[in-house]
């Protein structure tokens, strides 16, 4: 399955992982396009049946990477895949509204961006007057654990005031949270709805890394709101991401360090810290500044 | 005249290996010009990026430009003049220390630890700021310019090494103020170190009299990185006023041309490996997660409304509630106030009753401040975010008396200000005895207005007269008199004293100290037993009885922890106590059935605890 | 009340909703699925554009399109004061025309450098950001020389026109294409001093000044 170029990421559990490539229908066509994924380029289209194929495009025999399509996405692996993606049963209900929200390119490493996906601390600085507003800023103590079946990392009890926490409100409350992250450049988080509160909205990113310094990231919602436009819908996921982006541009190292050494954390960081622990287990390399047992401590 | 677009011959160049080490020497990063009003400017040295912003005290602050939180960049986040707020997380950086002074998302328990930006030399001369990785000794003496007046011309960005741009500017031409019309001038350059040099020109401006004028100008040659450099140029004398646009414009001219130059010389060679500069890895101490802080008890949370200078070395705060409505108090009680800086302290309401919209409190600066008051009146500011104990009452107020005389020394009028807004609208008589030094000292004006005659101050006596005013007002005692006495210890001392020889009973005497002062003897060790959980402990020394009851679980409040609140009494069943607390009155204590867990201990082996 | 076909993330929808907070104008915000839905492509929406971009305004039946057609036509309808399309002045005036069109290349050259990064569009994004830098060069070189006369504005009045309007944000948001601003601190002091003017808005991607 693995065409025999060399391909410039060598993490092979980066390798062995399925990645978003583009929403399906994006791929309207039998002419070929291209898209990056991991510093290779891809070429994609539709075949003779009308289904996605994908193949290295340095590849002169374009030999079809493996492909599966989930959650509105062409999802393709450059290594061995595994058997399935992580689950998502709320995409299934029959009430949901699942929604492409857009692809964003950011210039900084997908774990970053998953990093900042999970953090609630910026609401009120960064997505003033929507998802945070001063003086409500303090982040209470919330669960951290890993799921022992799916080795999923999970933050839950997360609990924090919004102005306008999402299209479907029209005033203030406290949200609760939980964070969910299935895999390493993709992170999901579901939360209160007011339109039932036995239920929660889900709303997910999926990188795919173009370079390790270089994301696209596919906006994914799957939610209960019957009454809002895909204008709308997008336009306040797409205001929130857009004012991410400055900051995640404005990070330095664009690379998430994963020695403790490297940034001071605060309560609040719990889920980042064991999401950072989590990929050193995992032995990812790729986006990443790996912990180096010979680091040179440079102390102060 | 060398044509300046010709290669560049790499082996003309300064080697740089040959130079002196640039992370020892001072490099000019800014001009004056651009740190305007609350700006903060985006600079870059030798491979490190730096944030360079000018406070209201006119102190010059070079940081590394990155927040130790998660690497956001400062130069992004707001500069209001005393601190840098970083943009992502709002943490708050000091003025001239760097160190960390708030972390909104934890307004209860922001660690005590010292965040501490990374900070670069800042040094102003001939209207540049200059900077460096590790400087040794001061920025260059360029005589010319400490001769003359600096002139900041229009510094220049230029994608070429450093030394490519110093050997372009040895050809470099133009003319003085004189005659920047013409193009006759003759230049000799000087060569200042190994980043700067300085050229003069010189032209003749009349040929019947064979004048000849200079003009002098200095080009210093920051290195941003190894293949971009920033060409400061200063001259070193101000032209007048009439001139200096067309002098501008000129040396604009003459140095764009050099700039290309310079970037088509550099476009020739290798390009250079990028300057990295190195990132200190935060310290053990900081790497590691705050543990939560469990047993503080603070679980309001209100925002500073209003700060305000209500005397000299006071400051009044107005906090209002960020969630729910603030809970009830009485007159007299007080707030544990947990500090951005880890400490907590003590204050008593000034608020008068059915006044729950906000508490307001008054905050001393304490000369030997251990860090409390300090903070309060330094770093926190309107808008900030604290985390607050609700109201607690250890110092309560009668209502049923028919005379009440409040004495007040210094900061201790807090509570008495609650107690006479009580009593005021009851139609209870009483009497508020203001003790200060100065009249500067006097705070809260505005309560005491309202007060009208009830309130008389004292200003500035002696402790001798103010005995004598003591025993004068005290002078009397009458049935169902009461007197409430908050101040310094040696004046609560006196009027104690005073009280008792005028008649007053202990049960009419209240007092309340803010501080105890004595020295607690916590050397002595013994058991104790909770008669309710039927549990027996050991209290050995250096440890309270609060200490050791927390350590086995049990949940016990507290405030002060020093003995003078009273929030932390234990009744007491059996055994004799050593009271070290300045709360308990003298007949509390001979009834010996309560303690101060957090100072008092037993006086034999063993007490009994109601608990 | 005027309608503004609109696009949260587009630097040129941004100008009009900037103009109109300056100046202080109710509007009505209709948002257009620009991306990824393309809908300023339908047949219906080129009934009200038949060129099929946005920013158009619909003003009580006025319909009005081209970003900086837009900034003309409510700055000199709705500014009393005259200063932010200085039609009474005609030397300011051509200045402001000149800037206009200075703006047409930094929304060529930053702005679809940005577009390059955000949305993927297909541009020469070597050549975008080579512009962008030329051009904002120029524009730092200018700026410097106003703040030497004493002036803070991109025309030599001691107000802004619609031109700091139509430039700013193409340059404040330079970064999103890769266009960095660290050798033009002209221009980033005039970045500061657009963020102070009273009525300023935010979009996502800009960050306003401190409140003190």
């Amino acid at each position: 399955m693995t065409a025999n170029v060399a391909t410039t990421c060598t993490d092979p559990v980066i390798l062995d992982q399925w990645h978003p490539l583009l929403p399906l229908d994006e791929i309207t066509t039998d002419q070929p396009n291209t898209a990056v994924l991991l510093g290779e380029q891809l070429s994609y289209r539709l075949d003779a049946n009308g289904d996605p194929v994908v193949w290295l495009t340095a590849d002169a025999d374009a030999t079809p990477l493996p492909i599966l399509v989930e959650y509105l996405y062409v999802w393709t692996c450059l290594g061995s895949p595994p058997d399935r993606l992580f689950a998502i049963p709320e995409f299934s209900e029959p009430d949901r509204r699942n929604v492409h929200a857009g692809t964003i390119g950011v210039h900084v490493s997908a774990p970053r961006a998953v990093e900042n996906f999970l953090d609630m601390g910026h609401f009120p600085f960064v997505h003033t007057d929507v998802l945070g507003a001063e003086p409500h800023t303090e982040v209470v103590e919330y669960d951290v654990h890993i799921d022992p079946d799916t080795n999923d990392v999970w933050a839950t009890e997360c609990v924090f005031y919004q102005p306008r926490a999402a299209t479907t409100s029209t005033e203030g409350q406290m949200s609760d949270y939980l964070y969910r992250v299935p895999h390493p450049f993709c992170v999901i988080l579901y939360k209160t709805t007011p339109l039932d509160k036995d239920r929660m909205d889900v709303i997910a990113l999926f990188c795919r890394p173009t370079a390790q310094d270089r994301i696209e990231a596919h906006m994914f919602l799957s939610l209960l709101d019957p009454d809002n436009t895909d204008a709308a819908i997008r336009k306040f996921q797409q205001t929130i991401f857009g004012q991410d982006k400055p900051i995640l541009e404005n990070q330095h190292p664009k690379l998430l360090p994963l020695d403790s050494r490297a940034e001071t954390p605060i309560r609040a960081d719990k889920v980042a810290i064991a999401y950072r622990r989590w990929l050193s287990d995992l032995g990812v390399t790729y986006g990443v500044i790996p912990v180096s047992p010979t680091s040179a401590s440079v102390t102060s | 005249m060398t044509d300046p677009t010709t290669l560049t011959d790499p082996t003309t160049l300064t080697d740089p290996t040959t130079l002196t080490d640039p992370t020892t020497l001072w490099h000019p990063v800014a001009t004056m010009l651009d740190l305007p009003h609350r700006h903060i400017f985006h600079g870059q040295l030798l491979g490190r990026e730096v944030a360079i912003w000018r406070a209201d005290d006119e102190f010059i602050n070079v940081w590394e430009n990155r927040c130790l939180h998660r690497g956001v960049r400062l130069s992004i986040g707001t500069n209001d003049g005393t601190e840098l707020t970083c943009r992502y997380h709002g943490w708050r950086y000091s003025n001239r220390s760097a160190g960390c002074t708030y972390i909104p998302a934890h307004p209860a328990d922001a660690p005590a630890r010292t965040i501490c930006n990374r900070t670069f030399a800042a040094v102003e001369k001939y209207g540049l700021v200059w900077s460096g990785e590790d400087p040794i000794g001061k920025p260059p003496i360029v005589a010319a310019l400490d001769d003359g007046t600096p002139f900041t011309l229009r510094n220049l960005p230029v994608n070429a090494p450093s030394q490519v741009v110093l050997d372009q500017l040895r050809q470099h031409r133009f003319q003085p103020v004189a005659s920047l019309d013409a193009n006759t001038a003759r230049m000799t350059a000087t060569e200042v170190n190994d980043y700067a040099i300085a050229l003069t020109s010189t032209a003749l401006t009349s040929t019947e009299t064979d004048t000849t004028e200079s003009s002098t100008a200095v080009f210093f040659v920051q290195p941003v990185d190894s293949d971009r450099s920033i060409i400061r140029a200063v001259l070193t004398e101000v032209p007048a006023q009439v001139e200096q646009l067309g002098v501008l414009r000129h040396h604009a001219t003459a140095l764009g041309k050099l700039v290309i130059a310079a970037e088509t010389a550099a476009a020739q060679l290798p390009p250079p490996e990028p300057m990295v500069a190195t990132i200190n890895q935060v310290s053990l101490a900081l790497s590691v997660m705050p543990e939560p802080m469990l047993d503080r008890q603070a679980p309001l949370r209100v925002q500073v409304a209003r700060k305000w200078i209500t005397a000299q070395d006071i400051v009044g705060f107005e906090l209002v509630s960020v969630g729910d409505p603030l809970p009830t108090f009485q007159p007299g009680a007080h707030l544990d106030v947990h500090l951005p800086n880890g400490l907590v302290r003590q204050y008593s309401l000034t608020n008068g009753p059915g006044d729950t919209s906000s508490y307001r409190i008054g905050v001393k600066l304490e000369a030997d401040s251990t860090g409390g008051s300090q903070c309060l009146h330094n770093t926190v500011r309107e808008g900030d975010v604290l985390a607050i104990s609700e109201p607690r009452n250890n110092f309560p107020l009668r209502r049923d008396s028919l005379r009440t005389v409040l004495v007040a020394g210094g900061i201790g009028v807090t509570p008495m200000l609650a107690m006479a807004q009580a009593l005021k609208p009851m139609g209870l008589a009483f009497e508020l005895h203001y003790f200060a030094q100065a009249d500067e000292h006097l705070a809260f004006e505005e309560i005491r207005s309202e007060l009208g005659d009830a309130v008389t101050t004292h200003v500035g006596l002696s402790p001798d007269e103010t005995g004598a005013e003591l025993a004068r007002l005290l002078d009397g005692y009458g049935h169902a008199n009461q007197v409430y006495i908050c101040g310094p210890g040696p004046m609560l001392e006196t009027a104690r004293t005073i009280a008792t020889a005028a008649g007053w009973p202990d049960q009419a005497v209240h007092f309340e100290y803010f501080k105890n002062t004595t020295e607690i003897d916590n050397s002595s060790s013994f058991e104790i037993a909770l008669a309710r959980s039927a549990v027996n402990l050991h209290v050995p020394p250096g440890k309270s009885i609060l200490q050791i009851l927390r350590d086995s679980g049990i949940a016990m409040p507290s405030s002060c922890e020093q003995g003078a609140c009273g929030t932390c009494v234990v009744p007491v069943i059996e055994g004799k106590i050593d009271h070290q607390d300045v709360h308990l009155k003298q007949s509390e204590r001979d009834a010996g059935d309560q303690i101060m867990t957090c100072v008092s201990r037993a006086a034999g082996d063993r007490l009994v605890l109601d608990i | 009340m005027i309608k503004l076909y609109d696009y949260e993330l587009s630097a040129n929808c941004y100008k009009q909703r900037l103009m109109m907070s300056l100046l202080d104008v109710p509007y009505e915000s209709v948002p257009i699925d620009f991306f990824p839905g393309l809908e300023h492509k339908t047949d219906e929406f080129k009934k009200i554009n038949p060129l099929g971009h946005i920013p158009v305004i619909n003003d009580d039946g006025y319909v009005l399109w081209d970003a900086h057609a837009i900034l003309v036509y409510l700055a000199a309808k709705y500014d009393p004061s005259g200063h932010w399309y200085p039609i009474r002045d005609p030397a300011l005036l051509g200045e402001t025309a000149s800037w206009l069109l200075f703006a047409e290349g930094t929304t060529n050259t930053a702005s679809a450098a940005r577009l390059y990064v955000n949305l993927s569009y297909d541009f020469d994004i070597e050549a975008c950001r080579a512009g962008a830098h030329r051009l904002f060069r120029m524009l730092d070189e200018h700026l410097w020389f106003r703040e030497r006369e004493g002036l803070n504005w991109v025309c030599s009045a001691s107000h802004p026109t619609i031109a700091d309007i139509a430039i700013f944000p193409d340059v404040v948001l330079s970064e999103e294409g890769g266009v960095s601003r660290l050798d033009y601190p002209a221009l980033r002091r005039w970045t500061d001093r657009v963020k102070a003017l009273p009525g300023f808005s935010i979009m996502p991607g800009i960050f306003p000044m401190g409140t003190s």
